[in-house]
């Protein structure tokens, strides 16, 4: 049942909008969802607070549906904690295999990088991803910001409102812009939105 | 005279020394860069796996991380300073407190 389960969340899953690279030491993070044309699944395990292992697999729902899937390690390389902040720079390394349906799979590397800002009323975010193999090079670049119509405490349900603008190289719609809403309470994470254009977001995390 | 009451003042310090340490105690943490629950749980996950620790309460308002010390069991500065930090946060004074753990999550 817990393989099927996992399956489907592959299935099903996607974007790296709400990815959260490193969490705290001996956590696991499970993370997937869906942006717009890409999916993607992610589980890493914090073996410190400052760094991550674990597995990335993505889709491309494009003209013809590419593939990636492999291993990334996952740094925290600078958190600044204020009274009534934080700031953090993450970047992550990964190598798998790419693939285009009918055109085989071949190496691949992956790599991200990631700065965010948030206070208990905003939310600020860039992320840049690339997969690159012989068959599949693509981009993803975003930008979010975010807040949050009350300041939630510790064991309530937060609330924020969020536009992201997402950018993948070579796809028909180079650029999405997408409202979306986030809920999490407890360990539970989830994005709820849909880009312009009508495809659907969802994302999902949990810690545990 | 004098013998016999320097006699009872130290049986009563040493009954007071041996009952200190089964107080319980409530400490009060407070921590920078708090300001996300969903990235807090690691407050949690540590604290509650204390064998010290009976209680965890995490106030995002007040920048406060609440424990209660088990009766006769006590947790360090170092311990909280680390266990805060390993959660991904800066821990910048900790504090022993009088009152009871609801009293100063009521504060």
């Amino acid at each position: 049942m817990k393989i099927l389960t996992i399956s489907i969340l592959i299935a099903t899953s996607v974007a790296t909008a709400a990815a959260h690279p490193v969490a705290f030491e001996g956590a696991y993070q499970l993370m997937f969802g869906t942006v717009g044309s890409v999916q993607t699944f992610e589980l890493y395990r914090s073996y410190s607070p400052r760094a991550a292992f674990g597995l990335h697999a993505m889709r491309f729902d494009g003209d013809e549906d590419e593939y990636f899937a492999g291993i990334q390690h996952n740094w925290l390389l600078n958190r600044w904690n204020f009274p009534s902040a934080q700031a953090n720079v993450y970047a992550g390394l990964g190598a798998g295999l790419a693939g285009e349906t009918g055109n085989g799979v071949s190496p691949a590397g992956i790599g991200f990088f990631r700065a965010d800002y948030e206070t208990r009323r905003i939310y600020t975010a860039l992320d840049a991803k690339w997969v690159e193999s012989l068959v599949v090079s693509r981009g993803i670049f975003s930008a979010s910001v975010g807040i949050a119509p009350y300041k939630a405490e510790f064991e309530q349900l937060n609330t924020w409102l969020i536009i992201q603008v997402e950018h993948v190289t070579g796809m028909e719609d180079p650029i999405e812009i997408i409202p979306k809403v986030r809920f999490f309470k407890g360990p539970y994470f989830i994005e709820l939105g849909s880009t312009l254009r009508g495809k659907p977001v969802v994302n999902f995390m949990i810690h545990f | 005279m004098k013998i016999l009451s320097a006699i009872s003042i130290l049986a009563l310090s040493v009954t007071i020394a041996n009952a200190a340490p089964d107080r319980v105690v409530t400490v009060k943490t407070t921590v920078n860069g708090m300001v996300c629950s969903f990235c807090a749980q690691g407050i949690l996950a540590h604290f509650k796996k204390h064998p010290a620790v009976s209680n965890v309460y995490v106030d995002l308002t007040r920048k406060l991380v609440l424990l209660e010390e088990r009766q006769g069991k006590s947790i360090t500065d170092e311990e909280i300073t680390d266990s805060i930090k390993r959660s991904g946060f800066e821990a910048v004074k900790v504090e022993r407190l009088e009152g009871s753990f609801e009293q100063a999550k009521a504060d």
